[in-house]
Formats: structure tokens, sequence, C-alpha cells
């Protein structure tokens, strides 16, 4: 039986690597978000309670990240996603609305497939009031 | 002899009870105006029923629609997408008695707007017929805000094989021109829920849409493009009058997708509008069709109402795709994005 050479060691330590990749490509999700009309699903709710760590206050998405504790007292963050400022902004949500740093209660649609996402019907803010997402059709 | 009788009695009662079913049926086949009413607004649309080799086929705007048929009873499910994204069936059941269609309707389905069940009733269409009728203009400039009246917003589409073929792979989160603050263009923003301004001058019409902050000028002296006028998503326009409705050809169009589902309308669309203003001048409707025979074996129908709001802003809409390439690149699907190049335009 023949010893490996270094070269030879090296060769597999490649190939491994390489396997350990196209492993991880494929295990990749290809199209994770599919279409906004599967992004979130509209039979199931949930409240997140957390804080804000990126506010993303521009269209086309109004996104809010949002780190928050789960049952196992891990934290996760999860992105939150509003409808184009011009709504939020007419019935006063603005920029200043909801800053990084703040906690806050979000309600709304979760992501579809168990994507950490959240599309944003209610949200309540330290001081009890209340900034309503509801858009025209 | 009594047995005879009974024998002759029951081919005549069969003989009625067919003829009677099939003059039932019969009559259902044609172009219909339904209307449907649930506790905050009336929705309008074409429904076309005819018969097939199998049955019956029925397309709501244009759109196909499952239907049974069953003597003077029908089901009908038209799907629509509410404007969260979900997707959603109306069903509705009648009965058709004195060639007028009516009954109940419920929502199926699982959507952000929940809407209660109402009745809707269907009525023969009375063709809108091309007339010579004089122009009389009325004054539809202001500022015009959308109301959640009319629109079945019927999801699906009776598409040509290449129609189909595009949608099949076609990914809206990534493709739609709108997601990295690119216009979408003609239709869907004549049908946006965003609010809108029309300034009247002499020889035409200029609409300001607040979604994406876009222009576009409706001609009123029959100009044709000049030579090296590019194709564009509002493509160039032209309006008339007939009696007092606004009839908008619009043609020159660059390709686009029609809505949020992503049907292609080809650079060889063709869209008519027409508005109409109500009496008091203060709704102005829109019926939209498209003229698509490349990617739809029927022209999908829109319509929208809106309300004269003079106090209505405009608000500027800046949009700025970071918001939608950052995500993309922390998700690793930069590379996914750009092989998919051939799907954007």
């Amino acid at each position: 039986m023949s010893k490996l050479t270094d070269q030879g060691r090296a060769r597999i330590g490649a190939a491994l690597i390489l396997m350990f990749g196209f492993c991880i490509f494929l295990a990749r999700p290809v199209y994770s978000h599919h279409s906004f009309t599967a992004e979130f699903t509209a039979e199931k709710t949930a409240t997140l309670v957390g804080t804000i760590t990126q506010v993303w206050f521009r269209n086309p998405h109004v996104r809010y990240l949002i780190t928050v504790t789960n049952e196992n007292g891990e934290e996760e963050s999860w992105d939150a996603r509003g409808s184009p400022v011009v709504w939020l902004a007419r019935k006063g949500w603005t920029k200043n609305s909801i800053k990084v740093g703040d906690t806050v209660s979000m309600y709304g649609f979760l992501g579809r497939d168990g994507r950490k996402m959240l599309s944003i019907m209610t949200v309540t803010l330290e001081d009890g009031s209340v900034l309503v997402d509801r858009v025209p059709e | 002899m009594i047995i005879q009788r009974s024998r002759i009695l029951f081919t005549t009662i069969l003989f009625l009870f067919s003829f009677s079913t099939l003059a039932a049926e019969a009559d259902f086949e044609g172009r219909w105006m339904v209307s449907l009413t649930d506790q905050k607004r009336t929705l309008v649309g074409l429904l076309e029923l005819e018969r097939t080799e199998g049955g019956w086929s029925a397309h709501l705007e244009g759109g196909p629609a499952r239907i049974a048929i069953d003597g003077d009873n029908i089901v009908l499910y038209a799907d629509s997408r509410d404007v969260r994204g979900f997707v959603f069936d109306r069903k509705l059941t009648g009965t058709l008695k004195n060639d007028v269609i009516s009954g109940m309707y419920v929502q199926e389905g699982a959507a952000a707007q929940k809407e209660a069940p109402g009745p809707w009733q269907a009525r023969r269409e009375t063709p809108v017929v091309s007339s010579s009728e004089e122009p009389r203009p009325v004054d539809i400039s202001g500022m015009w805000t959308a109301t959640q009246a009319l629109d079945f917003r019927k999801y699906t589409m009776a598409l040509t094989p290449a129609g189909e073929q595009w949608l099949e792979n076609y990914l809206p989160y990534y493709d739609q021109p709108d997601v990295r603050c690119t216009s979408i263009g003609l239709p869907a923003l004549a049908t946006y829920s965003f609010p809108f301004e029309i300034i009247a001058s002499e020889n035409r019409y200029t609409m300001i849409y607040e979604y994406l902050s876009k222009v576009r000028r409706v001609w009123m002296d029959g100009r044709e493009p000049t030579e090296f006028m590019p194709p564009s998503r509002m493509g160039h326009s032209n309006g008339r009058w007939e009696g007092s409705t606004l009839i908008i050809q619009t043609g020159l169009l660059d390709k686009t997708v029609r809505d949020f589902r992503g049907e292609l309308i080809s650079e060889n669309a063709r869209i008519e509008e027409r508005y109409s203003l109500s009496d008091d001048g203060n709704t102005l409707t829109a019926i939209i069709t498209v003229y698509d025979p490349d990617n739809y074996k029927r022209p999908p129908v829109r319509r929208r109402q809106w309300v004269r709001k003079e106090e209505t802003e405009i608000f500027p809409y800046t949009c700025d795709p970071d918001s939608f390439y950052i995500p993309m690149y922390e998700d690793g699907e930069m590379d996914m994005y750009i092989e998919r190049t051939d799907r954007r335009f």
C-alpha cells in the first residue's frame, strides 16, 4: 500500500474541499423568494417583540430588521416588510416613527416556508401608540 | 291501454323536461355584465359564457373562470389577488331566471382583505359600439384618488402558448421592473391604487402618476410619433372624445408585464382606455383593455374608479434599488439574479 505523498494529500484535500463546497452549493435554496405572492402566507400571522437593528424607510421595500429572542432563548433576526413609503407617510408614519434601538411589537403575516419574514399589519411602539399599515386596494 | 297512456305521458314529460333543460342551459351562452356587491363596494366585470365540447367555458374580464352549469343553476369560481399579494377565489352561485342570473357569492381561500358574502347579478351586455357621436368633452382635469370599487382584479388570464411559456419561468419578486425602481408602464400604472393628476392643455392631457413619479401625455390633436421616438413603457397615446367618453389608444410600447403576476405585454400591444365622468363631475371611471394577441387569447380587462379630491397631494416617490439588491446579496442570490437577465427589460 503506497503512502500518500504530500502532493497527493493536498489533492485529496482540495477535492474534499471542492466536494464540500459543491454540497453547500447544492444545499443552497436556488429560489428562496419565488415571488412576492409566495413570500408571505395569508394563513399564518404572528406578533414579534424585539429590538430594531436596521431601518430601511425607502421604496421599493420598507424594511425593518428586528432582533427577537426565540422559545429556546436564542436571538434571531427577522426581516419585516411594509408598504410603499407614500402610503405610510400619508398616515403620519415616517422614517422617524421607528428608530434603531426601539423596542416594538410587530403584528403581521408570516413568511412562507418558515422564512423569518413578516408582512407588517400593525406596529405597537414603546409608548403604546399603534401604527397601522393598511394599504388601499 | 293504461300502460300505453302512461308511456305517452312519461315520454311527453321527459321531452318537455329535456327541452326545458336544454333551453335553460342554452340561455347561459353569451356575454354578460356581472355586478357583485359586498358591504363596501360594487364590482363589475364582463363574463363570457360559451359552450364547449365537454360542457362550458367561462371568462371573466378576459381571464378563465371555473364553471359548472346544471339546468338553471350556475357555479363560477373567479380568482383574484388582494393588495398584499394573496390569491383567493370568489365563488358565485346563482340561478338563471327571465334572462337574469342572480345569486350569492362568497370569498374562498385565505386573503388579507376579508369580503363578506353578498349578492351578485348578471345581465346581458349592451355592446359598446364606436359611434360617430359628436365630441362633448367634459372637464377631467384635477386630482384623482382611487376607490376600491369596480375591479375584480382577475388574476389568471387566457394566455397563448407563448404567454404561458414566458410566465412559467417568471419570478415576479426578482423580475418585476418596479422592484428595481424601473417603470412598469402601462397598463399597470393606470390601474394601481396611487393617486394621479390630470392637467388639461390645448392639445393634450398630461397625467402625473404618484407611483414611481411617472408622467404621460395623451395627444388630442391626432399626431403621430416623430420618426425617431423610441418605444417606451408609456408608449404614444392619442385621445379622442366620443360623446363625453374619452377614448385613448396607445401604441409604440416597450415590452413590460401586465401586473404583479408577470404576464408579458409585447411591443406589438395596443391599449385602449375609456374614461367617463359622473354627472356631478366627481367620479372618474376607466375601462382598460389590452390587445396583445402574441400573449393573450382574449384581451385582459381592468376597471378603475377615482374620486375627485383637490386636497390630495401627489407625494414624491423616491425609489432606491438598494433595498432590493442588498437583501438579495445577503441571501446569496446575486448570481442567480444575474443569470436571469434575459427575464428583465
